[in-house]
């Protein structure tokens, strides 16, 4: 690989990609990719998912192995830093000396140690090791709403949370060459806003950038797109519509999906003046609410409102639930039940499950893990369950990567995996929050339209959405959360509509 | 009181010593039954306390914390711990009379006036339970005849234990019933239950006893597990600086090497480790691993003699009788080490590098297990304690290690076990200097492919290979790890 970084003479482009190649295993991804960008130019970068998206980022910005030129001219007529810097759509944040297994430990416990930094001790580190003033970050954290959490560890921060918290850094620092990957995916409305007038002025400011989504609401500043296809770029006028709309048609699905799943109680959920917190810090006030069998909610909220909390209490995983009146599946909660007598009735995504989802694990075990709510397969499957799985993956289009470790698979595809590993037990209840980070618009429409045949039979739903394009048209009632309070219960009346249709409908309402 | 295990007879010395049965999975199928709707009543809320009470609670079981008035009235750590986390808390006098099960999970060393505060309080025909045997051992502590005793011991650190648990797995864990307290025989089916509790048995329990435990653990700890890579990492770097090596590159060479070529020992053992070296390097390895294992098996050996003779014990409880004089200025002399003090440099060291430029490591690692291992297993433990006890742990410590070096490894294990790595690392690092005084660059920092041509015999390699593969820690290694494949990694980066 031949990496070439210049000091500019006059006209030189900014960024100039010759003959790029890369091969997956043995799959070309790339096949003599050719890009060039000029000063002065902002582009967006789509395609389907597993195009090669991340890993053309990645070589860009240095951190993946490729064969062919890439050239980097930066200028030295600006003060930004000379640099390239790569937001990864994907964050795996380490405590203090790197270990990522605590997470499964500490991530609702309340505990004395502290093993992760606090918002602030990693900005003022970052800031350190990059010469930045802090003072700086000041006008980015009240932008996008974090400027509360700067006391918080690391640890307590919600998805949404660590995205904008990599989003800010990389707007504090500025480098000429920006690239974000999936700015957008887990960011509610109002950051979103915030964000496109960050990137506007930043590029202002003569930072180039690249963004890579499928979205529409794009910072104006935006005045280039290319797709990549068949390995190669191809400049397009504006995002085309291809992947923003498709109506991909659903299969047969299995056998063991179209049985009604069987209630062992009416109520499936009840919470009583619930509350939760962190030492001062409320995490969710005198939450009331009811979940019968069969309902399907849409659970909304801005990003840090508590939503994945209480979900939490609902999949078993929260300490303190035991001091809380909550029933789940007709019983009291603490009344002697295990955590596993309660997940064995759930089917559970989300985008921290995913985050800690042992990695290591393959596409067959990560499904089959499934039916006994663990992370990574601990037992040999039956023959009956084993062709319940292969149904599935079947299902699902994923057989051939059967014996693929999931951290090789795409992001997208991984995502599949789990979304697959919620349903393998045509559970009671499936809690989808956020299942459709990381999947291109068709992938998405093709889950959606699932849910919607799996609630034909009766299951239950739990959904959180924040803005992907569309939503399962199965969902009926809605709770809202705000600042860990109930704002709303209401009834979906107008179904169909997108996700940003229903956030927008429900402005309106406030 | 006076040392247990000196008290008996030798027939009955061998006889505890040898308790060491894997139990199947089957024998676990009543779950929690036998502690259902009993009050567990824990006292002590720190590393193990909190997370095998959270596992406990989460498996359905009636879970409180007992702690000492000091710790209630201050809100210390431990009070924290417990009541954020929902718990119900209570001063001995309030809990410890209706617990059915009472759990000491606090410091070794406190045990015996735990024990002694709370006896008194406790109900006729209750359990007591610890998570190490040294107390009943050791110290001898005399337990009122109406109360049992049992022992569950997870083999990893309390964080693991919470960790694995919540991924729907759990940690390898002994359990034993004291023979000279199980009035009703019932210990065994509690013992069971609790290890359930806690997850343990779907990675493997071994059927134990408090004398096996406790002889095993301590050697392990004090030789291959903190004492040797202590030696090790401090030798390594005082190397590398010798010979002029950037001192933040082999800061960080040793700070995340020991955890990089431990997690290959991991998943398959010595011989997993030693295939990560290309074929020269394992045949130097392997001979300088024999070289230092005929130095050090006479430190091996007393280590384990003092064990077993009680002179270990007797000597710590002396310093802990002077106030642990001799454990703080061991404790001050690690923190001033030069390793200790030189930063992790910013520099990327890939994975592969770890093995190819720490060659050293490699052959203390190899020499150490196998020689904990040897030497257990000619005192009279069984095979698969000395190897719980020894291959086992080390990527745990190793993970210490690699968290916050040296400082971090003594602050997570037991002051037992801290008290022994100093005893033991003050006596190998002068035994080892002429060996070290061989050692270059090329074993130690450097690629030791470097500038060879990568040749090698191959009757020798066969040799080699058959020695290593042949050894009875991998034997036994493959059956018990075949129960805990699912481990997660505890990889850093
Ligand atoms: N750490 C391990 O990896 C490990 C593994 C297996 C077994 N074990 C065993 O588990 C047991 C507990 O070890 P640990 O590492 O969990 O200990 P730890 O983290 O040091 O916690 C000890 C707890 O006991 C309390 N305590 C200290 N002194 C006390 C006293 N005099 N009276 C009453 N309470 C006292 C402390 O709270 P306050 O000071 O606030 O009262 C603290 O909550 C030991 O027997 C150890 O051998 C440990
Ligand atoms: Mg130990």
């Amino acid at each position: 690989m031949e990496r070439v970084r210049v000091r500019p003479k006059m006209q030189r482009p900014k960024v100039h990609i010759e003959n790029l190649n890369f091969k997956y295993q043995s799959n070309s991804v790339f096949d003599d990719l050719s890009w060039t960008i000029q000063k002065g130019e902002q582009w967006v970068l789509s395609g389907i998912s597993g195009s090669g998206k991340t890993t053309l980022a990645k070589a860009i910005t240095g951190l993946a192995d490729y064969a062919g030129k890439i050239e980097i001219n930066f200028d030295n007529e600006i003060q930004l830093p000379a640099k390239v810097s790569l937001v990864e759509s994907w964050y795996q944040f380490k405590n203090v000396e790197g270990v990522a297994n605590f997470y499964y430990q500490q991530r609702y416990t309340s505990q004395q140690a502290k093993e992760t930094l606090t918002v602030k001790a990693e900005l003022a580190h970052y800031g350190k090791e990059n010469h930045l003033a802090f003072a700086d970050v000041e006008p980015i954290l009240n932008a996008l709403g974090f400027a509360g959490l700067k006391n918080s560890q690391l640890i307590e921060l919600s998805s949404g949370e660590h995205k904008k918290l990599q989003l800010v850094k990389a707007l504090w620092l500025k480098p000429q060459l920006l690239i974000i990957d999936q700015p957008y995916t887990g960011l509610d409305v109002k950051s979103r806003e915030s964000l496109n007038a960050l990137l506007n002025d930043v590029c202002a400011e003569g930072v180039s950038l690249i963004i890579i989504s499928n979205d529409e609401e794009l910072p104006i500043c935006i005045n280039r797109f290319a797709k990549i296809t068949g390995g190669k770029l191809e400049e397009i006028s504006a995002l085309e519509k291809a992947f923003t709309n498709s109506n991909y048609e659903l299969g047969e699905i299995p056998e063991f999906l179209k049985q009604a799943p069987i209630y062992s109680s009416g109520l499936i959920a009840k919470m009583v003046d619930v509350n939760i917190s962190y030492g001062e810090k409320e995490v969710l006030k005198n939450i009331n609410w009811e979940v019968r069998a069969g309902e399907r909610w849409l659970l909304q909220g801005p990003n840090g409102s508590g939503k994945s909390t209480l979900l939490s209490l609902i999949n078993g995983d929260h300490p303190q639930s035991y001091a809380n009146e909550l029933y789940l599946f007709g019983n009291k909660r603490g009344s002697g039940e295990s955590i596993w007598d309660i997940k064995q009735h759930i089917g559970l995504i989300s985008p921290e499950f995913h985050w800690y989802f042992d990695a290591n694990s393959t596409v067959l075990e990560s499904v089959a893990s499934g039916l006994y709510d663990s992370v990574g397969l601990f037992k040999t499957l039956p023959y009956s369950k084993k062709a319940q799985v292969d149904e599935l993956i079947n299902f699902f289009g994923l057989t051939e990567n059967n014996n693929d470790l999931l951290n090789t698979l795409p992001l997208g595809k991984q995502r599949l995996v789990l979304l697959a590993r919620t349903i393998i037990k045509n559970p009671e209840l499936l809690v989808l929050d956020e299942p459709c980070q990381g999947l291109d618009n068709q992938q998405t429409a093709y889950f959606n339209q699932l849910i919607d045949k799996v609630c034909s039979n009766g299951m239950t739903v739990i959904y959180v959405g924040h803005f992907e394009s569309q939503l399962p048209s199965c969902l009926e009632k809605r709770m809202v959360l705000e600042n860990g309070e109930v704002k709303e219960i209401s009834e979906i009346k107008n179904k169909n509509l997108t996700l940003k249709e229903t956030i927008k409908d429900f402005e309106l309402t406030i | 009181m006076s040392n247990y295990f000196n008290t008996l007879p030798l027939r009955e010395q061998l006889n505890q010593l040898g308790v060491c049965e894997f139990m199947d999975i089957s024998e676990f199928a009543d779950g929690v039954e036998a502690l259902k709707g009993k009050k567990l009543v824990i006292i002590g809320c720190g590393a193990q306390g909190l997370n095998q009470g959270l596992n406990l609670r989460d498996s359905g079981l009636d879970v409180s914390y007992t702690l000492r008035k000091e710790a209630i009235e201050g809100k210390r750590d431990s009070w924290k711990n417990a009541t954020e986390n929902n718990f119900k808390v209570g001063t001995y006098e309030e809990l410890i009379p209706t617990a059915d099960i009472l759990i000491n999970l606090t410091p070794d060393k406190q045990h015996t006036s735990v024990v002694n505060a709370v006896m008194p309080l406790m109900k006729k025909d209750a359990t007591l339970s610890y998570s190490h045997g040294f107390n009943i051992v050791e110290e001898g502590m005399q337990i009122r005849k109406d109360i049992t005793v049992i022992m569950v011991a997870p083999k990893c650190p309390g964080s693991e234990v919470r960790a694995e648990y919540v991924r729907g797995f759990g940690v390898p864990t002994l359990i034993a019933v004291h023979p000279e307290n199980d009035p009703q025989g019932k210990g065994l089916a509690q013992a069971k239950a609790y290890a359930v509790g806690t997850g343990g048995h779907k990675a493997g329990v071994l059927l134990s006893s408090f004398v096996a435990e406790v002889k095993s653990d301590l050697m392990g700890e004090q030789t291959i597990l903190c004492g040797l890579l202590q030696t090790g990492s401090i030798l390594s770097f005082d190397k590398m600086i010798e010979k002029g090596i950037d001192a933040g590159y082999a800061s960080k060479l040793v700070q995340y090497g020991v955890e990089v070529t431990t997690e290959a020992l991991k998943q398959g053992g010595i011989t997993a480790m030693m295939d990560r070296l290309s074929n020269p390097a394992k045949i130097k390895a392997f001979e300088i691993s024999e070289e230092m294992k005929d130095i050090m098996r006479p430190l091996f050996q007393k280590h384990q003699d003092d064990i077993m003779s009680g002179e270990f014990s007797k000597t710590m409880m002396e310093d802990w009788a002077n106030g642990d004089k001799n454990l703080l200025k061991w404790r001050a002399e690690t923190g001033e080490t030069a390793f200790e003090k030189t930063p992790a440099g910013d520099v990327k060291i890939s994975e592969q590098e770890y093995f190819d430029n720490y060659t050293l490591m490699v052959a203390f690692i190899r020499a150490g297990v196998e020689l904990a291992f040897e030497t257990m297993v000619q005192a009279g433990i069984k095979p698969e304690s000395a190897y719980y006890e020894s291959l086992h742990e080390a990527p745990l410590i190793a993970n210490t290690i690699a968290r916050k070096k040296l400082f971090e490894m003594n602050r997570v294990i037991s002051d037992t076990a801290e008290y022994g790595c100093y005893l033991f690392d003050q006596a190998c690092k002068p035994l080892l200097a002429d060996f070290m005084k061989k050692v270059d660059t090329d074993l130690v920092g450097k690629n030791f492919n470097e500038g060879k041509d990568g040749g090698v015999d191959n009757r020798k390699l066969i040799e080699v290979n058959e020695a290593i593969r042949t050894h009875q820690v991998e034997k036994v290694g493959a059956v018990l790890r075949q129960a805990m494949t699912a481990m997660k990694a505890i990889k850093t980066n």
